[in-house]
């Protein structure tokens, strides 16, 4: 099972860059397409789920602080927490219930409609045309997703902070820039990049592995989606070790 | 790769395929000469999609040689299978057609990935081979917005859209009225004629199959028991494959079967 993803996960990654040496391009319109897909349609949430748990940190920090007479720091906690860990984590887990469940499913039926095989007997490989448009997209949204997710998620810490707090509205922003350093933005859109190729990844592996009728495709939806969360949960731990001690 | 020359479009010689301790094919041996249409009929579960899927390449098999136009493929690499793949074109059970585009953007598809033919020429491409199997007109619909008949005339358009010069169906007529079912059967046997190609049809439709074939085969329990012409099969007195062109519900082949026995025949194949 885990030599079969790693083969899958090399053969998308080495036709991802194939083009670089003069191969055939990717398909541009499939690209688009699944961006539209993962990246466009999945906003409204990604906005929502970050503006939510933004909300939620202001209060809950603000909670502690405030027996430290230093609510002031809300807004370097908001800052700190939404950029290095909040954000990117729940537009990973937003993406993983709404995309990769998605990718897993769609991947599924057509193997099961003997779509994928179809493909085979055309001579048309199917990593390339299904997996490739679908691993780059969630490679290319998660990131950008995740910087919405984080500016609605800092913006939603300032909205409560200003309102409920009543902390001053460019003491918190002054505060919340003080509060972090380039590094933190881009530990968070470097995890995020990272979590877009494990969903791939993942997500198209059980697709292409579903057996059996639309039983499979179910089972291997709840795999996928769960086998993405953990995947993402354990790279989360393993970089944040990294970049804590190697930065 | 060279070409050998070869009487034969296909030939298959013993071939062999286990799936754990079940034997599914056991040592099948047939040819199919340039021009014909073989018919592969047997049972449900006898084997004869997993023969189908070793001759287009799907599946390995444990023993044997399959050559399709004197090149024998069963040892070859991903790369060279694509190239026999692109002289033959599969028509799938259930049309096997991308729902996302349409039916001429389905059609083109071969055609588009497999050379740098420019979209103007596949598009001139897909309205002759639609028109062939009696679609004109039809390629800015979605696959989910034609009948079942016409999913599988547009499969078989786009089994057609690279020239192949041998035709795989499987099931073609499965699930369709009888006058689809007759539509789909004038269409291989007039494509065949018309195009020179040779054909395997894959089906348990006798009505069909005496149709169309030049060539029977009749697989059971992964064994060839029956071969030859449809007059011959038809004088054939095995009667397991009599009672197959009948259709009679009891015979050699039992109404009622109970686990034991079926789990003994199939491990006698």
């Amino acid at each position: 099972m885990l030599l079969a993803y790693a083969q899958l996960s090399l053969r998308a990654f080495s036709a991802i860059f194939a083009p670089l040496f003069g191969r055939r391009g990717w398909r541009l319109s499939a690209l688009f397409d699944q961006m539209v897909g993962i990246g466009v349609a999945s906003m409204p949430t990604v906005a929502l789920a970050n503006f939510l748990l933004g909300l939620v940190l202001a209060i809950q920090g603000a909670g502690q602080f405030e027996k430290l007479g230093a609510t002031a720091m809300v807004a370097n906690l908001v800052a700190f927490s939404v950029l290095r860990e909040i954000g990117p984590l729940i537009t990973a887990v937003i993406v993983i219930g709404r995309s990769g469940s998605a990718i897993t499913a769609e991947l599924g039926t057509m193997k099961v409609a003997e779509e994928i095989e179809a493909l085979n007997v055309m001579g048309i490989d199917p990593v390339k045309f299904l997996v490739v448009p679908r691993l780059l997209a969630m490679i290319i949204m998660m990131p950008m997703l995740t910087v919405l997710g984080e500016g609605v998620g800092l913006f939603a810490g300032w909205l409560i902070s200003v309102t409920t707090l009543h902390l001053d509205p460019v003491f918190y922003v002054a505060n919340s820039v003080d509060a972090v350093e380039q590094k933190d933005l881009f530990t968070g859109l470097l995890k995020a990049l990272v979590f877009g190729g494990v969903v791939g990844t993942v997500g198209c592996f059980y697709g292409i592995q579903v057996e059996g009728g639309a039983e499979g495709v179910g089972k291997a939806t709840t795999k996928s989606v769960v086998t993405s969360l953990t995947c993402m949960l354990a790279m989360d731990a393993l970089l944040t070790t990294l970049i804590y001690f190697i930065l | 790769m060279s070409e050998p020359r070869s009487p034969y479009a296909l030939e298959v010689r013993g071939l062999t395929r286990s799936f754990g301790p079940r034997k599914i094919l056991s040592d099948v041996s047939f040819q199919l000469k340039h021009g014909e249409i073989l018919i592969i009929m047997g049972g449900s579960g006898c084997g004869k999609s997993t023969l189908l899927r070793h001759i287009i390449g799907s599946l390995k098999p444990d023993a044997g040689e399959i050559y399709i136009h004197g090149t024998e493929i069963t040892k070859l690499d991903d790369q060279e299978m694509s190239k026999v793949r692109k002289r033959f074109g599969m028509l799938f059970q259930t049309g096997a057609l991308f729902n996302s585009l349409t039916v001429g953007e389905n059609v083109a598809l071969p055609i588009l990935e497999s050379s740098d033919v420019s979209p103007n020429i596949a598009e001139l491409v897909v309205k002759l081979k639609l028109e062939l199997v009696g679609l004109t007109g039809f390629e800015h619909l979605k696959p989910a917005q034609i009948s079942g008949g016409m999913k599988k005339r547009v499969g078989m358009a786009r089994a057609l859209a690279l020239d192949p010069d041998l035709l795989f169906c499987d099931e073609p007529t499965a699930g369709l009225d009888p006058v689809m079912t007759a539509v789909i059967d004038t269409l291989t046997v007039d494509l065949t004629k018309k195009l020179g190609l040779s054909a395997v049809v894959v089906t348990h439709d006798m009505t069909s199959a005496f149709r169309i074939a030049t060539q029977m085969i009749f697989l059971f329990e992964g064994k060839v028991i029956a071969s030859g012409t449809p007059e011959e099969i038809k004088a054939n007195p095995n009667p397991y494959l009599q009672q197959f062109i009948r259709g009679d519900a009891d015979g050699p082949i039992p109404f009622k079967l109970s686990k034991d026995d079926y789990f003994k025949r199939l491990m006698q194949t």
